[in-house]
């Protein structure tokens, strides 16, 4: 399989205050194409400091990223924005939807910034939502919706531009047990329907559990990488 | 992404705070409407004040005097005159002379309302003003015929009841100084029509004799007045100095050019209007100041959103130009809305003005003139100022969205998400 994302000898710290507090120091694995890649470790571990700097949300200090054969570090700032429009979808803990736009609109908003014709990008939008089974609430705004129906929603936004990894952080972390486990299936089926490529950043282990492979995190470092037998979701 | 996309979602977004949007857009909105109304007012005042300079003075015709005011008046000589009459652009040319220590006395020794006697050639005077001339009673006499007097309106009576004179009446000219003085007997010719208007044509306090009448009275041929008529108003300042050209010493004569003084005074109000019109730029520049604040707290309060926004795949470009885009808006609606306000106001302010001086005005002129033409301020909307004042409150806005959607757009991702 083709490596799609790159991570090499990354390595981010922090200053916070006087004091300068390490988040990666050395930080080396691939993506491959098609597969669940589960990023698990305990909180403090630079789960999301990765995250972050796999989506060119920020810059490493060292070392090198690339996605889909771009090297993150030579890219301008405009071309990183345009690589997240154009091959990264991000789903977040908290959602992230813009409050005030409907469901429909939330996840539009992508193809509205790339340009995309209003009612292609509605069309595309609504298609989206009706395979996370939410055809009934795409008129709703983020408020009305359920914890669950939110990050489906999210979900949706994080496709539409049709992106080649999906980056998910604590994607469960803000639902119940139940909920949780619907998005998990709901990731597990678009891999396999679809080929997507996620990345799961989690701390709950029955989700990691789920994905092709495991990159045990601690500390900053890589402390293991666990093949997993996929587990049976259905 | 698209300009009309961003355009809408900054409209949605002000949609959202409506009552924030709406007090912001007031500022522009009263700075706006100040410059509008002070300029409509503004013109159409200098154009009432032109109006009324041009009814004192006849702005085609100067006012040829000798000598200048530092060496003292002096006398015209006949073949200056001629000279005169032969300058390159004047039309028509006509000198009088007027009278010192003159009086005129009534058949009962009663003394005139005329202020000031002048001798004329009657057909040249009436030909160049034929307005100031028309006779109310009687007829404008031949040059021809000498001994006659043609009186202005109120040089006829004493007050509005009291008539001194009639057409037909002999009336006794004083000249000079008593003992020394030369008297005539003269016919009243004809009684002018009011004229009205105040200036220096307004002919209501004097009365007119045949230049060689006058001339019996002074024993010399001499004048003290040449008006001349140029024949395109454009050129009076050429014409005057071509008539300044005929003498040989520039200070024996002084050529006053309506134009001239009407165009400074039109300068002065303009720049008074324009220094009005500043003041009230310092309206806008506030509200400029406003939209800053209000689009800074706007942005620290959209902080995760524009996070969203840039996490997404925006630009910071695009995030510039989505709160641009609301600024200007908040201009462009500001500015229409005060447009509309501004002409509103100046027409009540011109309203309240206008029958304020004509409530002042009627006491003091009611007397004077029969239909008293009353002062009025017209707003006048020039589409250049109108124009001007909607680009500026646009630019007003974007200016000072600028350091605010700078801001936004200048917001790192990573943090901006994590605002809370």
């Amino acid at each position: 399989m083709a490596k799609i994302l790159e991570v090499r000898e990354v390595q981010k710290s922090y200053q916070i205050g006087k004091i300068v507090v390490p988040a990666l120091r050395g930080v080396s694995f691939d993506v491959e194409e098609g597969e669940v890649l589960a990023i698990f470790g305990p909180s403090g571990s630079g789960k999301s400091t990765l995250l972050h700097l796999m989506g060119g949300l920020d810059r490493p200090d060292s070392g090198e990223i690339v996605v889909d054969g771009d090297s993150l570090q030579k890219l301008p700032d405009d071309a990183l924005a345009e690589l997240r429009l154009s091959k990264i979808g991000f789903v977040f803990q908290f959602f992230n939807l813009l409050p005030r736009l409907t469901a429909l609109r939330n996840v539009e908003l992508p193809l509205t910034i790339a340009g995309t014709p209003e009612k292609q990008g509605l069309e595309k939008a609504a298609s989206l939502l009706k395979l996370m089974g939410l055809e009934a609430r795409m008129h709703h705004r983020p408020f009305e919706l359920s914890g669950g129906e939110q990050q489906r929603v999210a979900m949706a936004r994080a496709l539409v531009n049709n992106p080649k990894i999906v980056l998910a952080d604590e994607p469960t972390g803000n639902l119940d047990t139940k909920t949780g486990w619907e998005i998990v299936q709901l990731m597990q089926k678009l891999n396999k329907e679809k080929g997507q490529t996620f990345v799961i950043i989690t701390h709950d282990p029955h989700v990691a559990e789920t994905a092709d492979r495991m990159i045990f995190l601690k500390d900053g470092l890589v402390e293991a990488v666990k093949e997993a037998p996929r587990r049976n979701t259905q | 992404m698209k300009i009309s996309r961003i355009i809408s979602i900054a409209w949605e977004n002000m949609k959202q705070r409506r009552l924030r949007t709406s007090f912001t857009t007031l500022g522009v909105v009263i700075g706006i409407t100040a410059i509008i109304g002070l300029a409509s007012l503004g013109e159409g005042f200098r154009l009432e004040i032109r109006d009324r300079m041009q009814q004192g003075f006849e702005l085609d015709i100067l006012i040829v005097i000798p000598g200048s005011f530092t060496t003292g008046l002096g006398e015209f000589e006949p073949q200056e005159v001629s000279r005169v009459r032969n300058v390159s652009g004047a039309a028509s040319v006509t000198p009088l002379i007027t009278l010192p220590r003159t009086r005129l006395l009534n058949e009962e020794d009663e003394p005139l309302n005329a202020l000031t006697v002048a001798g004329v050639n009657f057909k040249e005077m009436a030909q160049m003003l034929p307005e100031r001339l028309a006779p109310l009673e009687g007829s404008v006499p031949s040059p021809e015929e000498n001994n006659t007097v043609v009186l202005g309106y109120k040089a006829c009576f004493l007050n509005e009841s009291t008539r001194l004179v009639n057409v037909g009446d002999n009336v006794t000219v004083q000249f000079g100084a008593a003992p020394y003085n030369v008297t005539k007997k003269l016919k009243v010719a004809a009684i002018l029509e009011k004229s009205g208007t105040s200036g220096i044509t307004n002919f209501d306090y004097w009365a007119f004799m045949p230049a060689n009448t006058t001339f019996n009275l002074v024993k010399r041929e001499v004048y003290n007045i040449i008006l001349v008529k140029v024949a395109d108003i454009e050129e009076s300042e050429e014409v005057g100095r071509n008539v300044e050209a005929v003498f040989d010493n520039p200070y024996s004569v002084s050529v006053l050019v309506p134009l001239a003084f009407m165009r400074q005074v039109d300068r002065i109000l303009n720049i008074v209007q324009i220094f009005l019109m500043s003041i009230a730029s310092i309206s806008l520049l506030v509200a400029g100041i406003g939209i800053m604040n209000i689009m800074t707290v706007s942005v620290m309060e959209r902080t995760r959103e524009i996070g969203i926004l840039k996490a997404i795949g925006a630009k910071s470009r695009t995030v510039l130009t989505m709160f641009l885009a609301e600024a200007m808006l908040i201009g462009l609606i500001g500015g229409l809305i005060g447009m509309l306000t501004g002409y509103g106001i100046s027409y009540g302010f011109a309203y309240g003005l206008s029958n304020l001086i004509q409530s002042q005005q009627s006491s003091e002129v009611a007397y004077r003139t029969q239909n008293p033409e009353r002062l009025s301020i017209n707003p006048v909307f020039s589409p250049e100022w109108t124009v001007i004042a909607f680009v500026f409150a646009i630019v007003i806005c974007v200016v000072f969205g600028l350091y605010p959607a700078r801001k936004a757009a200048k917001l790192d991702p990573v943090n901006a998400l994590r605002y809370e």
